[in-house]
This record gives structure tokens, C-alpha cells and sequence, in this order.
């Protein structure tokens, strides 16, 4: 029956698929409409300059060039700001000063896409380079060169944020038998997404509507942005339309709102035509919001023995020229304080500072939830830095400090409140799968002969679904999400969220969850999201909300459904509803299985046949409110081996055991799982972006942005254990990110336990053949 | 960028000077010169044609002449621009007499690139500056050490 149905827990084929594959897909830039233009953007060579004039007369003089925008075009529309989603501004285009390389400096409007890259290429821009600052340790100097002359507050300091107990942890650590401390950079990246960023803007002049279609995690939140930073000019919410197509990879880079969404929409309400921007690729990773870029000093207090005591956390966080990250308002640096992850620190204390520099905005976080991978990559770092101190096996020293599963829901020393886990027994579950015992033997064996290999663990525990409305708003809307189901007469559903899949495959799992709910094929089900004059309100997909809130809601909806189906089923099959059980799928008489319905007799009934005194039809909606976020976890063990030749670091195997309580389609979440992996062996072996002292990008294509593929990514040996969340209504925790926030560890763990022998107890990310084999000349053992 | 050198010279100092801080003169030299615009003895604004790697663009170099010692010292501060990218150059000369007819020049370039052409060209910048450099400095030497001014 289960399988006929395709509930939770099936590998249901995802339904998208059938148009992914064929090429069939509808992304921004397959949107074509009459008498469409097209925009360019011209960007600042320099990272900061004073702009002196910008001559657009021979762009202008192109035939089929139609407008050049400029910052001074936007003042008089008071349009040459906008807000970002974290309380800071940031600059449409400038009017005197660029802060960044590649920033928004003009925009051209032109009637073809290479006749508006002509018009780029003809905009003379007199620039006069100023001092530019680049490291954000310097940027908090006294003297530094000043980043935002614009804020009142005239260094290049963004906000302070802290949490715990300091008084109690200082004494903790006075007070320890044994106190290690690393510094630790987790570099620069990007999301590097298969499609750029894009819109197509149209603006009916004759009815006042706007519509855009973008690549947008978060439709409905943009819809409300755009009716607040242009409210001003006509753009109200009931005549916005946010259409967010089918999208090519968000990973978080597509939550902010870039200038180049304003400028598309500007030239389409200044022209009456649609305008199309779409980013080349350099665009996007010069000037859209990075991910990453803390650099923290962290240490841990402990017991000879090895127990753990107290947690102690300083970090500058680089934001570039504006705080354009994308945190819910509370947690300026986002849920980052996870950082004790699966150990019961009595004591910890965590102090953050954001910092400007002449570097693109953001602070995104690149599926991570919030900061939290920078979070477990620290602790899992740190926690292998305490096993070579105390000389004590990394796996043994976790399992004897592990949160026990009798402590939950536990709550951590930072505050967060821990749903459900089993850490022991997930780290277990590896460690038999990897064969932990044999591979220390041949490691040392190897050793022996000076070969170098080296096994890395990872137990972290993740912190998802924001999130409660207590704690968590963007832009002061709070975190819920939502659901709208409505049953057809003849027994078929439309599902809609307010949450937009960018390939978790929702068309399938949130279809799956219906139809465990109301025992409706999951075919027979149709999934809709992005549009949000149809959808009803969320706060979109990232932090892998999707299944914990928008699961929550959906489920919810549809018990909905289910209480007044069963009233209808009653009425049916007359029998009091106190005698109406839900079972097989099916409503029953108590003990009469003969006499029965199912919800498509009740749909049909919902419309033609409803008790009287009763509305009509079989619709619901649920706001979902999560009582408390999920937290995931998971125990990864990588194992390496160093060619002592070039300095090559070789994954040789991984074995990732995931827990993310109850699964809905474990195909959909072993294939988030691989992509996740390949997600966390790239910042840790290969990318990262790197500013020279003049803020030039060192990152800035492909050539010099390492992505994995397919040659460089081991296979991937996955398993899971379950541990369903208590208070989520189907017991899902959310999986999109697990991967990505638990794989760098362990393999920088593993790179330094094959070079821990040689007193190496520390290399930062990305770890590259160079860094590998500079070490390998001064310990002596290169070949 | 730091640059430096080296030049033997088979001519006069004065001479060398003279060609060497004319801006008609010395911008014969230079690669693919579109237009020269002289504004006063100190200021000159050029448009070169140049490229590293597979990007090429039409640089407009905005000249000063910081410091004129004549004959023995200058410095020059040349900006140019191209689209999505920005070069901004230091250099210095210095002009010792070997004997009456040979010059020893010895100089040094501090040169900053920004945006597409460091981006991108980063990895052929080197052997672009490089040739670039033996060009103008074969040309120099040629025209200097002619017999006939050319």
C-alpha cells in the first residue's frame, strides 16, 4: 500500500526531473518577451577610487544603446541606496566613491545584449585610486584606511556581538589542567551556482503592475524589499509579482538582493519595456555575496583526562564595503554560537566582530545554515588539537565526551536547546563501516616506512529550520513558513508553499508528505512554488528551512484537510465521527473495515455531497511557527593519503553517517548527502578567493577558482541512523546542509593527523599541494 | 609590479635626455600609439593600443612628470585606463655619463594593475611587461644611436 501511495519514506523518482533532464526546464533567462531590452552593468577596476566624472556620451552615440543610469540619475529617485537585510545600506550605484573591485558604476539599456556590452565597454570613467584596506584585522586598527565614509561612525567597525559567560569562562580557564588554542582562517569563497543571478522586469505602465521574474531563494520576502525601497515611487505590494522560475543552484547567494535587480527594474519602469540582466559569470563571482571569511582565535579548557570543560571564541568576520549578509536581524553572525556542537561544555563564552573592508559585500551563508559551518569546522578542529596535546585517540576522545542521548533535549551553555541526538552512535556506526581499528595499524605501519596517511574525523551537530517567530525575523518578518493544499473534486491536489525549491526536489518530497497525510497518490499531487501572487507568504528556502518549517506546515495543512474529510466521511458513511478512524489510507467504521472511504470519495463528496450546515470544498492553510529549530548531526571519517612527491592530498575514502530524523525520500537525501560532500572537500582542499594588497581579485574565474568535479571527488560511502526530532510534525530535521558543514573537518583532520607525527597540529583551509609540500620541505620528508 | 633595469646607451646624456622627456619624441617608442595630446610641458595624455594575454584593450595614459632634473634624474606618474581595467605606473630614470658619447640609464617601473586585465591576465602579466619593455628600449637605443637623428 505504502508503495502504491509514495509516502515518507519511499525513493520516489522526482517528478521535476522529467523537464530537468529533457532540457526542459524555465530559467530567468529562457524568459523571453516582446519588445524586450537588455542590461549591462559597468564595474569599478579599482577597489576604491574616488569617481572624478563618467563621460556616457560615446555609449550613448551607439545605435540600439537607449539609456546610461549613473548614481547621480538615481538621487532624485532617492534610489541610489538600498537596504541590505542586516540593518546596514548598500550603494545601487555610487555617486562619488567605489568601494569595492567590480562594484556597480553604470548600468546601459540597450536593445540587444552585445549592443549593451559595447555600450560598457564606451563609458569613460575618470577614477582616482584611494588607499585601499583589505585584511580585516588591519581594517579594526586605529588609522586604518576608512572604509564607508557614508556611517557617522568613523572607523571600520560594523557591530559587536557576544554571548555566554564570560566572568565564568575566564575563571574555567584559569582554573584548567590543560588549555589549547588555534587560530583558525576559514577562507573566502563562493557559491559558484550553475546559473548566474538574473531578472527579466516588466512594468505595465497603463495598470501600474510590476512583474519580475528572478532567481530568488525568498520570493515573497523580495516582494515586500521591493515595496519598501520603492514604495515611494508608485511599486505597491498588490501590484508587485514575484515569479521565481526554476533555479540553478542558490546555496544562499541568491537570498540578498544585488543593484542589479534595482537597475533591471528602474530601466524597465523608466522605458515601459521588460528589461533582462543576466550575470556572465566573472560577475558573479567578483560582486556577488561571498561566503566565509572569519578568522578566529579559539580555545578549549579541559581535564587531563580529556574531559571538556569550557569553550572559549574571538573572531573578526570580514564583511566587505556593506553588511550584506542574509542572518535572521538577532544573530549578526548568524547561529555561529552552535560552536560547542556535540560536547557539553559547562562553560564558553563566543565574541564576534564585523569588520569593512574594500572587498564585495556579504557574509552569505553557502549552505550552511547560518554560520554554522564555520561553527563546526572550529570545534571539530579544535577537539583533534586537544587529542594530540593529551596524546589521546581523536575517536575515543570524542565518544568519552559526547553529549549522552538520556541528556535531550539538552541545552547548550550558548542557549540553544537540542532536540533529539545520538552522537555516540552515529560516530560508532563509522568507525565500523571505515574499519577505524585496521586503518590505525596500517597507518602506523605505513608510517613506519614514511609513507603518509592520515584518518580524520568529523562529529558535528548542525543547527537548522529557523525558525522560531520568538527569536528569529528578517527585516522584522518573522521566520515561519507556510502552506495552502487544496483537494479537487475529483480527488487530485495543488500544493502550495511559500518556500522555492533550487534543485531539493520539493515538487517530490512536499507531494510525499501530502500523500502520507491524506493517502492521495503522490502522482496525483502537484507541487507550486515562487509565484507569489498564487503561493501564500514564507520566508523562502536556505538554512535548510524547507522541511523543517514548510514540512511542518504542510503537514499540518493537511491534517487539516484530513479533520473535516473525516466529518465528511461520517457523513457518509453515517456514522458518528468519534467512530471514524483513519487507517490504511482510508477512513473506517471502528471495526467495520468494509465500510469505508477514501479521500478521493471524500473530495468528490467535498463538492457535490457535503453535510449541510457545512462550507464546501477541501482546502487548508498552515503558517507554520516551529516550536524550536532541528538539529541534525553526523559523524564523517575521510581518510588521506600525502604524495610526499608533490605535496598531493588524496581522499581515499569517506565514509559520512547522517542523521536527520525522519527521512522522506532517501534518494532525494542521499543525493543532497554527495553534493553536500563535494560542497565541503571544495573549501577544504581547493577554493578559496584571495585580494592582493590593491583589493584586486585573485579568484575571479574559473581558471583561478578551483571547483571540484567529477576527477577530483572520491566516492562517497554513505549511511544513517534516525533520530527523529520530537517536536517537528513529522519528526524531519532538514538535510541540504549536513554535508557541507561536516566534511572540511575531517579532511583538514585527516591532512594533519597524516603530519601530525612530524609536530604539525594546524594547516588552514584550503589545503593545496603548495601549503602540503612547503611543509613536507621543512619537516625534512619531501621527495 | 616592481620593474628595473638597466640601459647602455651609445649617445650623449643630453641627448638622451632630450628624446627621453619629449613626449612627441619618446612616445614613437611606445606600442601602438592612437593619439598624443600634449597640455604643457609637464602634463601629456596618450592613447596606446596594448594587450596581455587574450584581453586587449585601448589604454588612455594620463602622464605627469613628477620630477625633471635635468639631465641626470626624472620621475613620471602615468594612469591609464581601459575598460574594466586600470594601470597606474611610477617610474623613475636615472641618466650617468659613462663618457661623451655613451649613457648609462638605470630604471625602475612601480607598476599597479586593476580589474579585468589583473583578473584574468594575472598569470601573463610578467612576459607581457617584459616584451613590451625590450620593444621600447630596442626602439630607444635605435634611434638614439643612429647617426642621423631619426
Amino acid at each position: 500500500m505504502a508503495v502504491e501511495i509514495g509516502g515518507i519514506g519511499q525513493s520516489v523518482k522526482r517528478k521535476e526531473d522529467a523537464r530537468f533532464i529533457r532540457g526542459r526546464g524555465n530559467y530567468v533567462d529562457d524568459v523571453k518577451l516582446p519588445g524586450m531590452l537588455y542590461l549591462d552593468i559597468a564595474r569599478s577596476p579599482y577597489a576604491h577610487a574616488r569617481i572624478k566624472s563618467i563621460d556616457t556620451s560615446k555609449a550613448l552615440a551607439i545605435p540600439g544603446v537607449l539609456a546610461v543610469i549613473t548614481g547621480k540619475d538615481l538621487v532624485p529617485l532617492k534610489l541610489e541606496w538600498m537596504p541590505t537585510l542586516m540593518s546596514d545600506r548598500q550603494m545601487v550605484l555610487p555617486t562619488d566613491t567605489v568601494l569595492y573591485q567590480a562594484q556597480e558604476v553604470a548600468a546601459v539599456v540597450a536593445t540587444e545584449r552585445y549592443i549593451a556590452a559595447d555600450g560598457v565597454a564606451a563609458i569613460e570613467v575618470d577614477y582616482e585610486p584611494l588607499p585601499v584596506v583589505v585584511d580585516p584585522i588591519k581594517a579594526l586598527q586605529p588609522g586604518a584606511t576608512l572604509v564607508r565614509e557614508d556611517r557617522e561612525q568613523k572607523d571600520n567597525h560594523i557591530w559587536h556581538w557576544e554571548v555566554g559567560d564570560k566572568a565564568g569562562t575566564d575563571k574555567a580557564f584559569k582554573d584548567a589542567e590543560v588549555v589549547v588554542k588555534q587560530d583558525i582562517y576559514i577562507p573566502r569563497i563562493h557559491v559558484s551556482s550553475i546559473e548566474t543571478c538574473g531578472m527579466v522586469a516588466s512594468f505595465d505602465k497603463i495598470n501600474g503592475k510590476l512583474t519580475v521574474w528572478m532567481t530568488t531563494q525568498a520570493p515573497h520576502a523580495i516582494r515586500t524589499v521591493i515595496a519598501l525601497v520603492a514604495g515611494h515611487l508608485g511599486l505597491s505590494e498588490e501590484r508587485i509579482r514575484v515569479i521565481s522560475p526554476d533555479i540553478g543552484g542558490g546555496f544562499g547567494g541568491k537570498v540578498p538582493v544585488y543593484p542589479g535587480y534595482v537597475l533591471a527594474i528602474g530601466a524597465s519602469v523608466l522605458t515601459g519595456h521588460p528589461v533582462k540582466w543576466i550575470e556572465d559569470r566573472s560577475e558573479n563571482i567578483q560582486a556577488d555575496s561571498f561566503a566565509r571569511d572569519y578568522h578566529i582565535t579559539a580555545e578549549l579548557a579541559a581535564k587531563k583526562d580529556g574531559t571538556m570543560q569550557a569553550l572559549r571564541v574571538k573572531t573578526v568576520a570580514d564583511h566587505g564595503a556593506f553588511d550584506a549578509a542574509a542572518n535572521p536581524s538577532k544573530y549578526p553572525a548568524g547561529l555561529f554560537h552552535i560552536i560547542t556542537g556535540s560536547y557539553p561544555f559547562t562553560k564558553s563564552f563566543v565574541e564576534v566582530d564585523g569588520a569593512y573592508t574594500n572587498k564585495p559585500p556579504g557574509g552569505i551563508a553557502y549552505r550552511c545554515s547560518f554560520r554554522v559551518t564555520e561553527a563546526a569546522f572550529t570545534i571539530e578542529r579544535l577537539v583533534d588539537v586537544l587529542a594530540l596535546e593529551i596524546k589521546k585517540d581523536p575517536a575515543e576522545l570524542r565518544m568519552q565526551n559526547f553529549i549522552p542521548p538520556t541528556a535531550f533535549p539538552y541545552t547548550s551553555s550558548l542557549g540553544w536547546e537540542y532536540d533529539s541526538g545520538d552522537y555516540g552512535r552515529a560516530l560508532k556506526l563509522a568507525m565500523d563501516k571505515i574499519g577505524y581499528a585496521e586503518l590505525r595499524k596500517e597507518q602506523a605501519a605505513k608510517r613506519a616506512k614514511g609513507e603518509l596517511m592520515g584518518i580524520g574525523i568529523s562529529s558535528f551537530t548542525e543547527i537548522v529550520g529557523a525558525g522560531p517567530s520568538k527569536h528569529f525575523d528578517i527585516l522584522g518578518i518573522k521566520m515561519f513558513d507556510s502552506c495552502e493544499i487544496r483537494v479537487h473534486p475529483t480527488g487530485k491536489a495543488m500544493v502550495r508553499l511559500g518556500v522555492k525549491s533550487q534543485g531539493q526536489g520539493h515538487e517530490t518530497t512536499f507531494a510525499q508528505i501530502v500523500a502520507e497525510e491524506l493517502g492521495l497518490p503522490v502522482g496525483d499531487i502537484a507541487v507550486e512554488e515562487g509565484d507569489t501572487d498564487t503561493a501564500p507568504y514564507g520566508l523562502g528556502t536556505y538554512a535548510s528551512r524547507s522541511t523543517p518549517v514548510a514540512g511542518g506546515a504542510t503537514a499540518i495543512a493537511a491534517r487539516k484537510i484530513r479533520e473535516k474529510a473525516k466529518l465528511i466521511a461520517a457523513h457518509l458513511l453515517e456514522a458518528s465521527p468519534d467512530d471514524i478512524e483513519w487507517k490504511d489510507y482510508k477512513f473506517q467504521v471502528k471495526g467495520v473495515p468494509a465500510k469505508s472511504k477514501t479521500m478521493q470519495e471524500v473530495a468528490f463528496a467535498a463538492y457535490t455531497n457535503h453535510p449541510q450546515g457545512m462550507e464546501a470544498g477541501l482546502e487548508a492553510v498552515d503558517y507554520y511557527d516551529p516550536p524550536n529549530l532541528t538539529f541534525p548531526f553526523g559523524s564523517y571519517i575521510c581518510v588521506v593519503d600525502i604524495d610526499r612527491g608533490t605535496g598531493e592530498v588524496k581522499v581515499r575514502r569517506f565514509v559520512a553517517v547522517d542523521d536527520c530524523g525522519t527521512i522522506i525520500n532517501p534518494m532525494i537525501v542521499e543525493g543532497q548527502i554527495h553534493g553536500g560532500l563535494t560542497m565541503g572537500l571544495a573549501p577544504a582542499l581547493y577554493e578559496q578567493i584571495n585580494y592582493d594588497d590593491d583589493g584586486n581579485i585573485q579568484g575571479g574565474n574559473f581558471m583561478d577558482y578551483l571547483l571540484p568535479t567529477a576527477m577530483e571527488t572520491p566516492s562517497w560511502e554513505t549511511a544513517k541512523t534516525t533520530t527523529p526530532s520530537p517536536h517537528h510534525p513529522i519528526g524531519a530535521k532538514g538535510v541540504g546542509e549536513s554535508a557541507t558543514v561536516g566534511a572540511p573537518a575531517a579532511i583538514a583532520n585527516a591532512v594533519v593527523d597524516a603530519l601530525a607525527h612530524l609536530g604539525v597540529r594546524h594547516i588552514d583551509i584550503p589545503i593545496t599541494p603548495w601549503k602540503v609540500q612547503k611543509i613536507l620541505k621543512e619537516k625534512g620528508v619531501a621527495e | 609590479m616592481r620593474f628595473e633595469g638597466t640601459l647602455d646607451i651609445a649617445a650623449p646624456r643630453d641627448r638622451v635626455w632630450s628624446f627621453l622627456t619629449d613626449p612627441t619624441q619618446v612616445t614613437t617608442c611606445a606600442p601602438d600609439v592612437q593619439s598624443l595630446d600634449v597640455s604643457d610641458p609637464h602634463h601629456f595624455k596618450v592613447v596606446v593600443r596594448a594587450g596581455v594575454g587574450p584581453i586587449k584593450g585601448t589604454f588612455s595614459m594620463n602622464v605627469q612628470f613628477l620630477e625633471l632634473e635635468r639631465p641626470k634624474h626624472a620621475a613620471v606618474l602615468a594612469r591609464g585606463q581601459a575598460p574594466g581595467s586600470a594601470v597606474q605606473m611610477v617610474s623613475n630614470m636615472d641618466l650617468s655619463e659613462f663618457d661623451d658619447t655613451h649613457t648609462v640609464m638605470e630604471w625602475s617601473s612601480e607598476v599597479t594593475v586593476s580589474g579585468m586585465i589583473q583578473q584574468v591576465g594575472a598569470r601573463l602579466m610578467q612576459g607581457a611587461a617584459d616584451k613590451i619593455t625590450q620593444q621600447l628600449f630596442a626602439c630607444i637605443k635605435t634611434k638614439l644611436e643612429a647617426s642621423v637623428p631619426i
